[in-house]
């Protein structure tokens, strides 16, 4: 079963149990029985500054508490990203990074602290984010995305955010999701810009159709800077895109990319269209 | 908090039902019947109680 029609399954079992009608009315002085409380008191909570949002509602809120959705990179987007999601509910979390915490990562990559230099990333994430939300399963993985093991990462997932840093990781994730139907948040930050965009598979022009091929001067982090809230925009961008296509609410940034230059503040949406000669998409 | 509960509760139910909801005097009996009429369902109030008919 793909991501969104395991989603739209869930969305129907939630719906049904929320609407829960017993089969055969109560006889007599038989009791009518109560309804079952879909969310917990301490959910209900915990969550309700989101639950108050007109646009959102218990089922969203549901349909979050059973997805799982894997991170792949655990610092400058993966930070913000995993922590937002964590914090919304995100029932079943994966991060993945090979790393550990450098001293050079603090500065933007809030989920590491000075106290855990040398520790593989996906432990200290995995360890504030267990504080963050003890009600959500955090699972690590504590390797680097390449084209021989992305698929089996994504395998089962609802949902992939990738926070990765570099264009080689960006095409193997997005191959795989495309493969299997995967649902993808795309992000990147390097120096004052970034960018960000959802994928549909076969529905919205994935990240390959919009960028064919790597750039033949692409420059790392290490080598063009980066600001610490720079990235955070970013990676809170590709959060809410994640939660968007989660839930159905608002208007996901598909079929386009946003190009954010935050030297000047401009956020220019950027057309992308599906290709037909698409290594990763056009099969579909 | 009073009216997310009213809320989610709302959510449960099919539209034209009503929810009786108690709350003590004060912020919240200002508060829900005014975040329950911009939601669009119908509200009355008597003293305490608040009926609301999910729209």
């Amino acid at each position: 079963m793909s991501g969104s029609s395991r989603r739209g399954f869930l969305r129907e079992i939630a719906a049904a149990a929320a609407r829960r009608i017993p089969d055969q009315p109560p006889r007599g002085d038989e009791p009518m029985p109560n309804p079952v409380p879909l969310l917990s008191d301490a959910e209900l909570e915990r969550y309700s500054r989101q639950l108050v949002l007109p646009e959102w509602n218990e089922l969203a809120q549901l349909v979050v508490r059973d997805a799982s959705v894997l991170v792949i990179g655990a610092g400058a987007l993966g930070s913000p990203v995993a922590s937002y999601l964590a914090g919304a509910g995100v029932g079943r979390l994966g991060i993945v990074d090979s790393d550990v915490v450098e001293v050079s990562n603090l500065h933007r990559q809030h989920l590491h602290f000075t106290p855990d230099l040398g520790v593989p990333k996906v432990e200290s994430a995995a360890a504030k984010l267990r504080f963050l939300n003890p009600e959500i399963l955090v699972e690590t993985y504590q390797v680097r995305v390449d084209p021989t093991n992305a698929a089996g990462l994504v395998e089962g997932q609802d949902l992939v955010v990738d926070c990765s840093d570099s264009f080689a990781t960006r095409y193997a994730v997005n191959a795989a999701c495309c493969a299997a139907g995967i649902e993808l948040v795309e992000g990147g930050v390097a120096g004052w810009s970034g960018l960000v965009m959802a994928v549909q598979p076969g529905r919205t022009a994935c990240y390959r159709c919009a960028f064919p091929a790597e750039p033949v001067d692409a420059l790392t982090c290490a080598q063009l800077g980066v600001l610490g809230p720079a990235a955070g925009v970013i990676g809170s961008l590709q959060a809410l895109e994640a939660l968007k296509l989660l839930t159905g609410t608002g208007t996901p940034l598909t079929g386009a990319f946003l190009n954010v230059d935050l030297a000047t503040a401009e956020f220019v949406r950027v057309h992308a269209t599906r290709r037909a000669d698409c290594p990763d998409c056009a099969a579909l | 908090m009073t009216w997310v509960r009213t809320k989610v509760e709302l959510e449960r139910l099919e539209s034209g039902e009503t929810l009786e909801v108690r709350v003590p005097p004060g912020e919240a009996l200002e508060n829900v019947p005014r975040s329950a009429r911009e939601a669009g369902h119908a509200v009355a109030v008597e003293g305490t109680l608040i009926r609301i008919v999910r729209r």
